[in-house]
């Protein structure tokens, strides 16, 4: 128990900022979201859609990179939901900032975003921030608008606790 | 058993770092994705274009493509078009937002007012450039910003009033560092316009209608009978709530009473990127389409106020809930009113109309006059003293302007 203990430590360690040297954010695509959906299956995972232009965002952002940090347990993913020709660079600089370059960072890749977002929920517009919190057996919640992180701390609680 | 799991997960992550060079490159290939079909300049390249009508009857088309704004005209209804002139000369970062894209306006002498927005820094802030053609558009000034203030501006929307006046509105966020000063808490910008008796070289002062509206929808404007301005915007009302207010002006400067256009009770802090549609009839009717995700109703509706926008009549629903109604226009055409919106199916996106010969009262049934398979701008309806056309740029297939069948 113990080695597996440690073994994760050295996942968690090693695993995001192998992710952070890899660069930009990856690409969103067409079945990015399945497949996304597929990797996380029976982990909780929190999937904040945010965009660089946009307001709110920017005072959610450093508290989702505080959440995470708090949060070891929790998968966060973040999806830069606003669609950009220079966008990545911009991207990542405000996700390292926020504390978030360790986290699975995405970017719409596909200049059709209606269809990128109709895979993930036909009834959203584009609205961000948006928070998806999809529990260990694939419940998922979707936040609209900024999130309140204690909303999000009693969300985590209830998968820690549907763990024991 | 145990001691094997995290023994395998090692095994996986040394396999993922092997393959981050690959990753790595098949990211960097990507990074074109855009919502425009090439890279030049030419219209076919273009991701937002806005269409108007001189009132001379010439068609004038300004557009986003290659980092540039560009213009050209037409005699003939759309079938052929002058040869574009690129009214900015440097490369700027132009606001590529959803809801932004240039502007233009023409006098009956045809001189051209025209603005947009560009984000000048690293941290996105806007900030709105306006300038003029006196020669009928072979030629444009260089760009002005609007105002002196330097705080973040967006979403200008501009118009020749009666008299020849060029008037502006716009989102600023002036207010937020002072109100930050004083230790307050400051919601969304503030809506300021100002006027310009020179076609658009020169500016008065701006000034502010209403404060804390919401700072990421594009504007609708539109002239009253008397040539009062009407500018209807997303407002935060108590509670951060993000429904839709109008506010008919006295004269360029003097704003009038905001009033609200429907209680759909969207309490939400984000960006919803998705402004209303305003256009008055010659009735004097206002008409409004907007979308909204409140507590009260989803979706897109119109409504209309025989009032001058003081009362609104019962939001009608618009589209279907199912193929992600989005981006309504509704105009006053000489024939009839007329509301095209978008939806898509999971495949296409599809532009839909519905039309009105009773001033709003009844409309017809939803038809599809247009479809794409990939990403395309917001369809644009647009009058000239005969007709109203769709104009709607698309990725795949280029640009369409098109007459609306039944009409006249």
């Amino acid at each position: 128990m113990k080695r597996r203990f440690l073994a994760t430590l050295i996942l968690l360690a090693t695993l995001p900022s192998a992710l952070a040297a890899a660069g930009a954010p990856k690409p969103f695509e067409r079945g990015s979201w399945q497949k996304l959906l597929h990797a996380h299956a029976g982990h909780p995972t929190l999937v904040h859609f945010w965009g660089v232009t946009c307001g709110p965002c920017k005072v959610e952002l450093p508290q989702l990179g505080r959440f995470m940090k708090d949060h070891p347990g929790i998968d966060v993913v973040t999806i830069s939901a606003d669609l950009v020709p220079n966008l990545p660079e911009a991207t990542r600089s405000m996700l390292d900032s926020a504390g978030l370059a360790s986290a699975e960072n995405w970017i719409f890749g596909d200049g059709f975003a209606e269809r990128l977002r109709f895979e993930i929920d036909p009834a959203w517009q584009g609205d961000i921030p948006r928070t998806m919190l999809i529990a260990r057996d694939g419940i998922i919640t979707t936040i609209e608008g900024s999130a309140e992180i204690a909303d999000l701390n009693k969300w985590s609680d209830t998968q820690a606790a549907a763990t024991r | 058993m145990i001691s094997h799991k995290p023994a395998a997960r090692m095994l996986l992550a040394a396999a993922m770092l092997a393959a981050f060079p690959k990753l790595a490159r098949a990211q960097m290939s990507h990074q074109h994705a855009s919502e425009a079909a090439c890279e030049e300049t030419v219209l076919r390249c273009a991701s937002k274009v806005t269409p108007a009508f001189a009132p001379d009857g010439t068609l004038w088309l300004a557009w986003m493509a290659g980092g540039q704004i560009s213009v050209a005209s037409s005699k003939d209804q759309g079938k052929s078009f002058s040869a574009p002139v690129q009214v900015t000369r440097e490369r700027l970062n132009l606001d590529w937002g959803p809801d932004a894209r240039p502007k233009l306006a023409i006098d009956a002498k045809g001189d051209i007012a025209l603005a947009f927005s560009i984000f000048r820094d690293q941290a996105f802030n806007g900030q709105v450039l306006t300038t003029r053609s006196t020669d009928g558009g072979h030629s444009f000034d260089p760009p002005r910003p609007i105002t002196a203030n330097n705080e973040s501006q967006r979403f200008e929307a501009i118009g020749f009033d009666p008299a020849g006046a060029v008037f502006a509105v716009w989102l600023d966020k002036r207010n937020r560092v002072p109100a930050q000063r004083r230790g307050e808490k400051y919601d969304g910008a503030g809506l300021f316009f100002a006027s310009s008796k020179d076609n658009g070289a020169t500016y008065s002062d701006a000034r502010m209608a209403a404060d804390n509206t919401c700072e990421c929808c594009r504007l609708a404007l539109a002239f009253d009978g008397a040539g009062h301005p009407v500018v209807v915007f997303r407002n935060i009302f108590e509670g951060g709530v993000r429904d839709h207010a109008i506010v008919t002006f006295t004269d360029l400067a003097t704003s009038g009473e905001l009033h609200r256009v429907s209680r759909d009770d969207w309490q939400i802090a984000a960006c919803p990127h998705h402004g209303p549609s305003l256009t008055i009839s010659s009735a004097g009717t206002y008409h409004v389409t907007w979308y909204t995700n409140g507590k009260a109703r989803k979706g897109l509706f119109y409504a209309r106020s025989r009032d001058g926008g003081k009362t609104f009549s019962d939001p009608l629903p618009v589209g279907q809930l199912n193929h992600s109604p989005s981006r309504p226009q509704v105009i006053a055409g000489p024939q009839a009113l007329a509301m095209a919106w978008k939806e898509f199916d999971g495949q296409k996106t599809s532009i839909n109309l519905m039309t009105s010969h009773d001033d709003g009262a009844t409309w017809s049934k939803p038809t599809v006059i247009a479809d794409t398979a990939d990403s395309s701008d917001h369809p644009l309806l647009v009058s000239d003293h005969r007709q109203t056309y769709l104009s709607w740029m698309t990725k795949a297939d280029g640009y369409h302007f098109q007459a609306i069948e039944g009409e006249p």
